[in-house]
């Protein structure tokens, strides 16, 4: 079959982009929403049913996670790849449109199942809970449950196939073409290795290495993942069969920790990418970089059970797995890590411009830094036995979701929007105040969050300990500010694409330099 | 606030203090625009790869050794056997000695539940997941005699928050 040429390809990376970034926001509304009724049913302000209270934080979380934050990273990652030179190829939209309708069909029955069929055994529903309702739900709900996650899972290993099949595109400009070659590039190894992993004319794109990072490591996380729930799906109707469950919890975590990489890593390509831009001069990275996302695609996989710290049964081997891990965890601190300098590096002193979308983008480096040394605690097993489940773990991952990986959402959406619809963002002004509101007061709410888990307040409480009621009850204001800043940006989203913004200036095919101002 | 949790909250937000500064001298170093020599500055990355290795290796040190893991419980101590399940705790006995170790043998008879014990101020002391077909063994000296709350952590259900036992500790 002939290769497309490389504006089809662009044009489809174009189109799915555009379609994934305006489905989820729709589900982030509806998830943000769903949160909002969680926080004021805490705080005493209309309380929800403790069944309902729990079906809604499935929902809120399931959907705010993978249906909101997974599925813009997926969706923003076709249009990082095609801006850097890997437009999408036959195989790549075909895997980009099914991974769209997976998606979408996974969340519409996760909704359903939650918010009307009374599911409620948490976003991370531990097997064997959602077949011990306590006659709240029934085993069909479960079941129905069970194979919309799938959906989403099956979603997950379709992109990852897409992203794996660009990123191995001819953009690379591999002198050896090999798939070990190619792979080897993609990857980053011609950072390290030049003349075995040699290119010509240009170097592999950073942008690129998280990606495929990513693409690789979410095929393994998420198949075994996927086998536990068919298993569920079956056990739903034939009740005889099951599952150890710890085998199960560790098979959850197993996806369920680079599922968080899912996120970010396509959020530190948006970085790689776009901060360069505002900064105008080339990323400031030097070879270690590449050695640490070289660390990355294996060490993703294998950190898994610091999420079990404290299951460590007499008759397992969880401690020892347990302890190994604590070191593997912080060294996936080191991408992170070695990206923040470079990406710091890359603005200091630099003729930076400000707008919408590069502050944010800035601010959502401040929120990875701030979420990433919340996340060394939780990493420390010994700090761990003091903040596992408790709201610390709370103010921790909506950090690194909404003020990291949803900042650098919103700010690629800012800069790519006009990208994608030939449409200028209609104000800058209100970008602005949505992304620093959104900054501050989540910053504050989330602060809240881990003052209150250090005084020993328990997670998933529908309610509290009557003495952490004030810090709860401050909270409330602050989300409601974070919400109010999330209308502004829809409205913005919803001003531009009626082209109330008008045209946007394209300098160069794909690359806006500057939108006419609203 | 435990002591752990307070280390905790001042590392952390003394940390956090840093960055924000850091932040801001990163965002006012954009006014001044002046050159930046981008090689030296890549090269230096290594020393920060360096930097950040020595700190996470020495946090390792200082806290890879308080791991809970393997605690034997020592002669004489006291045998608490507890059970989890929806929505409460079976503790047996409920009354111990304080400064004598307890050993909690811990089961679950339907799904994963968490022991969480807090003192009368509210202080979490100690905690530890039960998952069900396994046992779970977690040592514990209590040293003040009292009433302690036993909380579940680990969600389990609609009636989850209200899973609640007592121990009571005794001179």
């Amino acid at each position: 079959m002939n290769a497309p040429p490389a504006d089809w390809g662009r044009d489809r990376a174009r189109v799915w982009a555009l379609r994934y970034l305006l489905a989820s926001t729709a589900i982030f509304v509806a998830s943000g929403a769903l949160g909002m009724l969680l926080r004021s049913s805490q705080a005493d302000l209309g309380r929800l049913d403790p069944n309902a209270y729990f079906a809604v934080m499935t929902a809120h979380g399931l959907g705010a996670f993978v249906g909101w934050a997974a599925f813009a990273c997926m969706g923003i990652s076709w249009w990082v790849l095609a801006s850097v030179g890997f437009p999408l190829r036959r195989f790549g939209a075909a895997m980009a449109q099914a991974a769209f309708w997976l998606m979408l069909l996974g969340v519409a029955g996760i909704l359903v199942t939650t918010l009307l069929m009374d599911f409620a055994a948490s976003w991370v529903f531990l097997y064997p809970l959602p077949f011990h309702s306590a006659g709240e739900w029934g085993d069909a709900a479960t079941g129905i449950f069970a194979a919309s996650v799938l959906l989403a899972g099956l979603s997950i290993v379709t992109w990852c196939a897409g992203i794996v099949h660009t990123v191995l595109g001819p953009g690379l400009h591999a002198v050896r073409p090999t798939i070990g070659n190619r792979l080897g590039l993609a990857l980053g190894l011609g950072y390290l290795a030049p003349r075995r992993f040699a290119t010509n004319p240009t170097p592999v794109p950073y942008a690129v290495i998280p990606l495929a990072v990513i693409g690789i490591d979410m095929i393994v996380a998420t198949l075994p993942f996927a086998v536990l729930l068919v298993i569920m799906i079956v056990q739903s109707a034939s009740p005889g069969v099951s599952v150890d469950p710890l085998l199960a919890k560790n098979i959850l975590w197993f996806f369920g920790h680079p599922v968080v990489y899912l996120l970010l890593f396509p959020a530190v390509a948006v970085y790689y990418l776009l901060i360069p831009r505002y900064a105008k001069r080339p990323l400031v990275a030097g070879n270690v970089v590449a050695l640490a996302w070289v660390v990355a695609v294996f060490v993703n996989v294998m950190i898994w059970a610091h999420h079990i710290y404290l299951d460590y049964p007499s008759d397992s081997s969880q401690a020892v797995i347990n302890t190994l891990m604590q070191p593997l965890t912080y060294a996936i601190t080191i991408p992170s890590a070695l990206s923040i300098y470079s990406l710091v590096f890359t603005v200091w002193r630099s003729d930076f411009q400000w707008t919408a979308a590069s502050t944010s983008l800035f601010l959502g480096l401040v929120g990875w830094l701030l979420a990433g040394l919340s996340g060394v605690v939780n990493a420390t097993i010994a700090f761990d036995e003091v903040v596992h489940n408790t709201l610390w773990i709370v103010g921790h991952f909506h950090h690194m979701a909404l003020l990291n990986i949803g900042l650098a959402i919103f700010g690629a959406t800012y800069a790519f929007l006009p990208e994608l619809t030939g449409k200028a963002l209609w104000s800058e002004r209100l970008g602005l105040w949505h992304v620093w509101l959104t900054f501050v007061a989540g910053t504050a709410a989330f602060a809240l969050w881990l003052v209150q888990g250090l005084e020993g307040a328990p997670r998933r409480f529908a309610v509290l300990p009557e003495r952490y009621d004030t810090l709860t009850q401050a909270a409330v204001p602050l989300f409601a500010v974070v919400a109010l800043a999330q209308l502004l940006f829809v409205w913005n989203l919803v001003q531009t694409l009626r082209g109330k913004g008008g045209r946007a200036a394209v300098a160069e095919p794909g690359a806006v330099v500057e939108g006419a101002t609203g | 606030m435990s002591g752990t949790a307070t280390v905790i909250a001042v590392g952390y937000a003394g940390l956090a203090a840093l960055s924000l500064v850091l932040a801001v001298a990163v965002w006012r170093s954009t006014r001044s625009r002046r050159a930046v020599d981008a090689a030296r500055l890549a090269k230096r990355e290594n020393a920060s790869l360096a930097a950040v290795v020595a700190i996470l290796v020495a946090l390792l040190l200082g806290t890879i050794f308080l791991v809970p893991y393997g605690e034997s419980a020592p002669a004489g101590s006291q045998r608490v056997s507890v059970t989890g399940f929806q929505f409460a705790w079976l503790i047996e006995p409920q009354v111990v000695k304080a400064n004598v170790p307890v050993e909690f043998e811990l089961t679950s008879s339907d799904v994963s539940h968490a022991f969480a014990v807090y003192d009368e101020d509210g202080v979490l002391l100690t905690q530890v997941q039960v998952v069900p077909g396994r046992t779970q063994k977690l040592v514990y000296t209590f040293e003040e005699p009292g009433t302690y709350d036993v909380l579940c952590l680990e969600f389990c259900g609609f009636a989850h928050d209200v899973m609640r036992g007592t121990i009571e500790v005794r001179a």
